[in-house]
């Protein structure tokens, strides 16, 4: 299991990571999703020790990483798959890993042969393609039969064969008691690998859950010429809201409690003008992760007049 | 598509020790070594050093009249071969993890960064250990070769001679993996271990206050050439100055620095 506290951290007073908890359980494979540079790789460097946390505790196993007698022997890594030595070859590379794990170097031959490198075991890594290391890089996180795994972008670089046999790897792991957590920048890429799914935002967790869950829920889309006396209507009702481009305000219906009656209720209460109001028709995750970079570039744009 | 993974389960009940230990010392050492030594390039590196220090011994032997012809200059010349070539190994067995990302991957195998510096603290003392015995055998052959020619040359060899030569290259070894251990990049760090002492052998030519505690072909020489007294002092400084200031820096460092 995989948990973070209120991971927090700033490089040079610019906020990165803010406030990020998360909770990966046992045969799940959870998504972690955000845009480029909404502070995934920096949690995932925070959880392994890489880097370290202004604020905020993160563990495996129930202890923080740096604490784990054998690390590779419990957790699986996968952060960069070009941080390998070049001119090592790809059987010396997980010799080395197997080594200090203290796993049967016959493992290595099986995990080449696992991941489909084991014609250019031999090669320098420096000769790989990127989907080649990508293959080695879930090798060596593999080669201390963890319960865990943690991966970067893993499917970056891979043909959509590649792709495809890195899901059914990774379903295979979870469904038999492993722990996974990934990170991706692409919506349907985490659609089809993950079963739970954690959005990230501008260094913040803006939507987690289940992911059937979050695909099911939809939003209302509510429109004022006035988006901030309505923002403050919702928020005196508590209503959770994320404010998207155009003066729309994307209204969270996961509860259950909120309709669309209940909006144009609270409008009226505090005789705000409505001119649109409807439940979001379009798919729910996606247009959940479209209204937040939308709201993203919002406030960006706010910040900037 | 299905693939099976042979592994113990994943919950807690199965397991096996090497789980819950500590990678022992020693097998961070092995580990260390293998990848100080397993790439073509640390071995052309390894070979070049090697290459060197021969050539290098060959000047006494062929040109007796501008050498003299006692087993410790023969040392010396050693000695000063393996200094050149030596620190390089030493800066890349530090500049080497952060300049190929390595320590994406050792510092998730072991997070306690600072067993991995002691193991490459320990395989540099071994290296340097190793190259001091090298430089002993091509020493050995050249002065072999040399009274072989008819030559009769001068058994100075003391303990004290031998110790200075051996502290010598050690202290060599160190000042590498102190500049590389601080400054974490390997064409940086190689720069400045030429650069450095270069420039403060040039202020030393300045200024005597510098070229007697500072400079390292005057302080490090004393050393070497078993000079000890009335130089512990500035020969100390020396070594607080070029190993053992800028190594401690270095350790904290690697501590502290984030993986970006």
């Amino acid at each position: 299991m995989i948990t973070t506290t209120a991971l927090t951290k700033s490089y040079n007073k610019v906020p990165v990571v803010r406030d990020v908890s998360l909770r990966c359980e046992p045969g799940t494979i959870t998504g972690f999703l955000g845009a480029n540079g909404a502070g995934k790789s920096t949690t995932l460097k925070m959880i392994v020790g890489l880097a370290r946390p202004d604020r905020g505790t993160a563990t495996v196993d129930g202890r923080p990483f740096v604490e784990l007698p054998n690390p590779t022997r419990m957790v699986g890594t996968l952060l960069d798959p070009s941080a390998m030595h070049p001119g090592r070859s790809g059987r010396a590379t997980l010799t080395i890993a197997a080594r200090l794990a203290d796993v049967d170097t016959r493992r290595v031959e099986y995990l080449l042969d696992l991941v489909g490198i084991a014609d250019a075991a031999d090669k320098r890594v420096g000769t790989y393609s990127l989907g080649m290391r990508q293959r080695l890089g879930v090798a060596q996180a593999l080669i201390g039969e963890p319960a865990a795994l943690i991966l970067d972008e893993p499917a970056n670089g891979l043909d959509p064969e590649g792709i495809a046999w890195m899901r059914a790897l990774l379903r295979d792991f979870a469904d038999r008691g492993g722990t996974v957590l990934l990170s991706s920048h692409l919506l349907h890429e985490v659609q089809a690998t993950a079963d739970h799914l954690i959005v990230i935002s501008d260094g913040a967790v803006v939507a987690a859950g289940r992911l059937d869950e979050l695909l099911a829920s939809s939003t209302i889309l509510v429109r004022s010429p006035d988006p901030d006396a309505l923002g403050a209507a919702l928020r005196a009702a508590r209503i959770d809201y994320v404010a998207g481009p155009d003066d729309v305000l994307a209204v969270d219906v996961s509860g259950g409690r909120v309709t669309t009656e209940v909006v144009a209720g609270v409008a009226r209460d505090h005789q705000v003008l409505l001119t649109e109001l409807r439940r979001s028709e379009t798919d729910g995750l996606e247009q959940l992760f479209f209204s937040l970079t939308a709201a993203k570039a919002a406030t960006a744009q706010e910040a900037a007049a | 598509m299905t693939m099976t993974i042979p592994s113990r389960t994943h919950g807690a009940e199965a397991a096996p020790s090497s789980v819950l230990r500590r990678i022992p010392f020693p097998r961070l050492v092995r580990v260390e070594w293998g990848k100080a030594t397993d790439t073509r390039a640390a071995r052309w590196l390894l070979a070049l050093m090697a290459l060197s220090t021969i050539g290098m011994m060959l000047a006494p032997v062929l040109a007796p009249r501008s050498f003299d012809q006692t087993y410790t200059s023969y040392l010396r010349i050693a000695a000063m071969a393996l200094s050149i070539l030596l620190p390089v190994v030493s800066i890349l067995l530090f500049t080497g993890e952060w300049s190929q990302r390595g320590v994406f991957t050792t510092f998730t195998q072991e997070p306690r960064r600072i067993r991995v510096v002691n193991a490459k603290l320990a395989v540099s003392l071994l290296m340097g250990g190793g190259a001091a015995v090298f430089g002993g055998v091509v020493t050995a052959a050249g002065l072999g070769l040399a009274s072989a020619s008819g030559r009769v040359l001068d058994a100075n060899l003391t303990a004290g001679a031998v110790t200075g030569y051996l502290l010598f290259v050690l202290i060599n070894v160190f000042a590498g993996v102190a500049l590389g251990a601080l400054l974490q990049s390997s064409s940086i760090a190689i720069a400045a271990s030429f650069a450095l002492p270069a420039a403060f052998a040039l202020l030393g030519a300045a200024s005597k206050l510098v070229a007697d505690w500072i400079d390292m072909s005057t302080t490090f020489n004393w050393v070497l050439e078993n000079e000890w007294g009335g130089h512990v002092p500035q020969i100390s400084v020396s070594v607080l100055f070029w190993v053992a200031v800028p190594l401690a820096a270095g350790v904290v460092r690697t501590m502290r620095r984030d993986v970006a």
